[in-house]
């Protein structure tokens, strides 16, 4: 699956200062089920980040002061962690936590 | 000083005076570091007696025993003692003619509130036989345990086991002999106390926010301890509320928008209550109490695991990880909230008694007594009895379209319980207002607080202007 | 894949909500004051008209005055300086506005965010002016901390910005100076200030604006904006901001009592304006004053001692000392453990220590 992920607020030096990624996710979840945030974050945890992988994540999710907009649209209003992908579909992270 | 002369074996608490005792006070809320210059590195040699060894090496002390890493076990018990008998005396908590009520929950800090209460009615009783004219009264002692199975319920046989448990501790603590008083959380309905258990629940069900339940459940808990104490006789009510528990209350507090009222929570005394409340373990951590206990083998019963999530869940593993990192971190955060204007009430009342008042005032210290100027009387939240911030009063076109007792009920309650236990829609409002127990019903409606008072004005005004527009 | 064709736009279970306000348009965010969910047309006219109540209400700003804009180059900064450019065209306020920056001399950072400021000069035509510690103090942070290591230079920092932010404002003959503290800054203060025992600082962090008494007062228009949906707006408008941390204090962000405040966010979000409350709410006697305000005898900057805490710091580069003038709490002796820890380099429970703001 096609997606493009960004990276912004300072994560990006997460990920060798690197902003937008154009990735292919082959990730196969549950048969038939479609491919979550929650699948996503995993998969952006082992192969995107770098380094200080706690600064993006805490437990499954993001650290909490990380903004995440699926399609633009805040995921909040998505599900979060259940929020579902598909083709295409850009992601958005911001840290919150970086200098005023 | 008594102990400096290396006989310290012997408890020496018991013959300290009042002024030793303060010196390790100050030292503790100061939050000496475990690794300060005053620490003998090369012997782990009691600080204060300087013969016996500390009871944990000064390193551990940062991990969690508090004092344990600068005292040997006398000394560290002695100062503990110590501080509880300052806070007793120099607020005059408890005076010759009173019967105390200590809450009980079975976990280490009533248990130590429970075992000094105890020592001190036990010395004041020797003095009493060993005295010639008897003119000092000893003070009576009864305890508490709010019976919570309705709300977190245990396995039957377990929670008995406990009850006996607790009974055996309190029949031990004798003499002189205490009572022992268990309520269901329930009885606070004065009706029958299957019915009170339903009601009960279903008046928690209607509060939807988690912390919103956890915090009415503690305020039902202080009306089912007030209601003990003042159906029994009891003067005083003692909690076992630590320096640990009262700083997770302050920043919790904040969190919940209740910086006006916080000042009335933390202080030593808190007699906005028909029977005031004292905190005698309020300079106590908790790790210096759980040390207490088991060095005494002081006897616990985990009766009730009450559930911490939300709000309260997360202040507490916050102030944890703060204190992890700097030992005296709690005693920080309550000296600050210490710091705030208390209220009028965070004083023992003067008393007509002449007989016990002349004989409190012999051990009491006058300067934490300082009388406040004189305000107005307070008005309280009907929920939690915080007192009320006069900019929080119900503008009244809050209740403008809903003059329902209900209504009404919910607009005279402070912001905070506004926000998470009042339920927002009328019909839910209703259905929790007809679940309140009576004595916070009458609370409202009572004209002890101003606000009530208040609110029928702004009603009047509000009745007339319309007629007016209306004609 | 069914679905696909019943759900129009995307296939994301929140995509058709619509905006609460204007019922035509996609919700695009979930608003933490209000829970209200709304699209970006709306959000755009909800945050700036919220900012214009804020400072009429609290008549932050007076017709003709020059104005200060704080500014660093980050998000905070960024977005103050489009909004008050912005509302005060629209509203009239006439405002005249400047953007302040401060060059501390840090090579990779603030040379970085400069150009940020820069750009922002131009696409907000606003007049820049740079103050630098070098022309001031005759010291880079670079310089400093070779000299001093990466001990305790934020506490240099700190100081030295503070007062550069008034000289600058000076220069320019500014009547105030406005920074970009959002509401999550103010209830971490309030939280800081309690574990710190710092009562005084307690009872002013919450003001909206300080230094009343002094040569330029400050005032924070965003104190009750979220720091979500300042990052909001700057998202969805393409705002050009820098966001690197400060290669001297790396993981000063990284705070026990910023972590706290967006677990709190997470589970109820209206804590951040209950601790803002709180904090104004709290029953602090008004004996407990500031300590009385002098001169410098030396640089004539505000002080209550004989010379400004710069000047002590400064002596002490000069001479050699870079100890001096470290570690003294300002004449308040009761915080002495909890200063001198801090001071030196345990910066766990601070966060934005270093930021580009001060308190």
């Amino acid at each position: 699956m096609q997606l493009t992920l960004e990276f912004g607020g300072g994560l990006e030096l997460l990920c060798n200062s690197v902003k937008i990624h154009n990735v292919d996710v082959d990730l196969q979840s549950q048969a038939g089920e479609k491919l979550t945030m929650k699948d996503l974050l995993a998969w952006v945890h082992t192969n995107l980040i770098k380094e200080r992988p706690e600064m993006f994540m805490k437990g499954d999710t993001v650290r909490p002061g990380v903004l995440v907009l699926v399609n633009d649209c805040d995921w909040e209003l998505s599900g979060q962690l259940d929020t579902t992908l598909g083709e295409k579909d850009s992601v958005v992270f911001i840290s919150t936590l970086h200098g005023g | 000083m008594a102990c400096s002369t290396g006989t310290c074996q012997s408890g020496c608490y018991k013959d300290n005076n009042e002024e030793e005792e303060q010196v390790p006070k100050r030292e503790a809320a100061n939050g000496v570091t475990p690794n300060g210059n005053d620490i003998d590195h090369h012997h782990n040699l009691c600080l204060k007696c300087k013969v016996n060894e500390t009871i944990a090496p000064p390193s551990a002390a940062g991990g969690g025993v508090g004092d344990g890493g600068r005292f040997c076990a006398d000394c560290f018990r002695g100062n503990l003692f110590g501080k509880f008998r300052f806070a007793v005396t120099a607020n005059a908590m408890i005076s010759p003619s009173d019967k105390v009520l200590v809450a009980f929950s079975g976990g280490p800090s009533s248990r130590v509130a429970l075992q000094f209460v105890h020592e001190m009615q036990h010395k004041a009783q020797k003095n009493f036989d060993a005295s010639r004219d008897r003119s000092l009264p000893v003070f009576g002692v009864g305890v508490a345990f709010i019976d919570e199975n309705a709300i977190y319920p245990a396995c039957s046989r377990e929670f008995d086991q406990s009850i006996e448990e607790m009974k055996l501790i309190v029949s031990n603590l004798a003499p002189p002999r205490k009572e022992f008083h268990v309520a269901p959380i329930g009885s606070i309905y004065s009706s029958d106390f299957s019915d009170g258990r339903d009601r009960l629940k279903e008046l928690l069900n209607a509060v939807s926010d988690v912390t919103g339940k956890e915090d009415l459940l503690l305020h039902l808990r202080m009306l089912s301890l007030q209601k003990i104490a003042l159906e029994n006789g009891y003067t005083k009510l003692v909690l076992g509320s630590c320096t640990s528990r009262i700083a997770c209350h302050v920043i919790a507090a904040t969190v919940k928008g209740q910086g006006y009222s916080l000042a009335a929570d933390i202080q030593y005394v808190d007699a906005r209550w028909e029977i005031p409340i004292v905190l005698p373990l309020r300079d106590c951590l908790t790790q210096e109490l759980n040390m207490l206990c088991c060095l005494d083998r002081l006897e616990t019963v985990e009766a009730i695991n009450r559930p911490c999530s939300g709000i309260n869940g997360l202040v507490s593993s916050f102030v944890k990880l703060l204190q992890e990192e700097n030992p005296s971190r709690e005693c920080t955060i309550v000296r600050t909230a210490g710091k705030l204007t208390p209220f009028h009430f965070n004083r023992i009342p003067e008393t007509d008694d002449g007989n016990a008042h002349l004989a409190s005032q012999r051990r009491q210290k006058k300067f934490n007594l300082k009388p406040n100027e004189s305000l107005p009387p307070e008005s309280f939240c009907p929920i939690c009895h915080s007192p009320l911030n006069n900019c929080d009063l119900p503008s009244f076109s809050s209740f403008e379209d809903d003059q329902t007792s209900a209504g009404i009920f919910g607009a005279s309650c402070c912001p905070s319980c506004r926000f998470q236990i009042v339920p927002k829609e009328p019909s839910s409002m209703v259905q929790f207002y007809s679940l309140l127990p009576q004595p916070i019903i009458s609370r409202a409606k009572d004209g002890g607080c101003g606000n009530q008072r208040w609110l029928r004005e702004q009603i009047q005004d509000c009745l007339l202007s319309d007629n007016e527009d209306g004609t | 894949m069914q679905e696909a064709d019943v759900v129009k736009p995307k296939k994301n279970i929140g995509a058709g909500r619509q905006c609460t306000i204007c019922n035509q348009r996609r919700a695009a965010l979930k608003r933490p004051k209000t829970l209200e969910q709304i699209c970006r047309e709306c959000f755009y006219v909800v945050f700036e008209e919220e900012i214009h109540r804020v400072i009429v209400d609290n008549q932050l700003f007076k017709p003709g005055e020059r104005i200060a804009i704080g500014a660093s180059g980050g998000k905070d900064s960024t977005v103050l300086a489009y909004v008050l450019s912005e509302l005060n065209r629209r509203h009239n306020y006439e405002l005249d506005l400047f953007l302040l920056s401060v060059d501390e001399g840090i090579t990779g950072y603030r040379d970085d965010s400069l150009e940020t400021v820069k750009r922002n000069e131009i696409q907000y035509g606003l007049p820049l002016k740079v103050v630098s510690y070098k022309e001031l103090y005759g010291w880079t942070m670079d310089e400093i901390v070779k000299m001093i290591g990466l001990k305790n230079n934020c506490t240099f920092c700190g100081v030295f910005r503070r007062q550069a932010l008034d000289r600058g404002a000076a220069l320019l003959k500014v009547d105030k100076l406005a920074t970009g503290h959002n509401a999550d800054d103010i209830a971490e203060t309030v939280l800081l200030n309690i574990l710190r025992g710092d009562i005084a600082r307690l009872s002013r962090c919450t003001s909206i604006t300080t230094g009343e008494d002094g040569p330029i007062p400050r005032c924070k228009p965003f104190k009750y904006t979220y720091e979500k949906e300042i990052v909001m707006y700057a998202y969805f408008k393409r705002l050009d901001y820098f966001s690197t941390e400060c290669i001297y204090s790396p993981n000063a962000y990284r705070g026990f009592a910023r972590e706290f405040i967006k677990d709190l966010e997470r589970i109820r979000p209206s804590a951040i304006l209950d601790i803002i409350k709180s904090g104004e709410d709290f029953r602090i006697s008004t004996s407990t004053k500031m300590p009385e305000q002098g001169t410098c005898e030396r640089c004539g900057y505000i002080s209550s001692q004989k010379w400004c805490k710069a000047c002590i710091l400064l002596e002490g580069l000069n001479r050699g000392l870079p100890k001096l003038g470290i570690g003294r709490s300002r004449g308040i002796t009761t915080d002495r453990s909890n200063d001198m820890k801090q001071s030196n380099g345990i910066k766990n429970i601070q966060s934005k220590q270093c930021g580009t703001l001060d308190f």
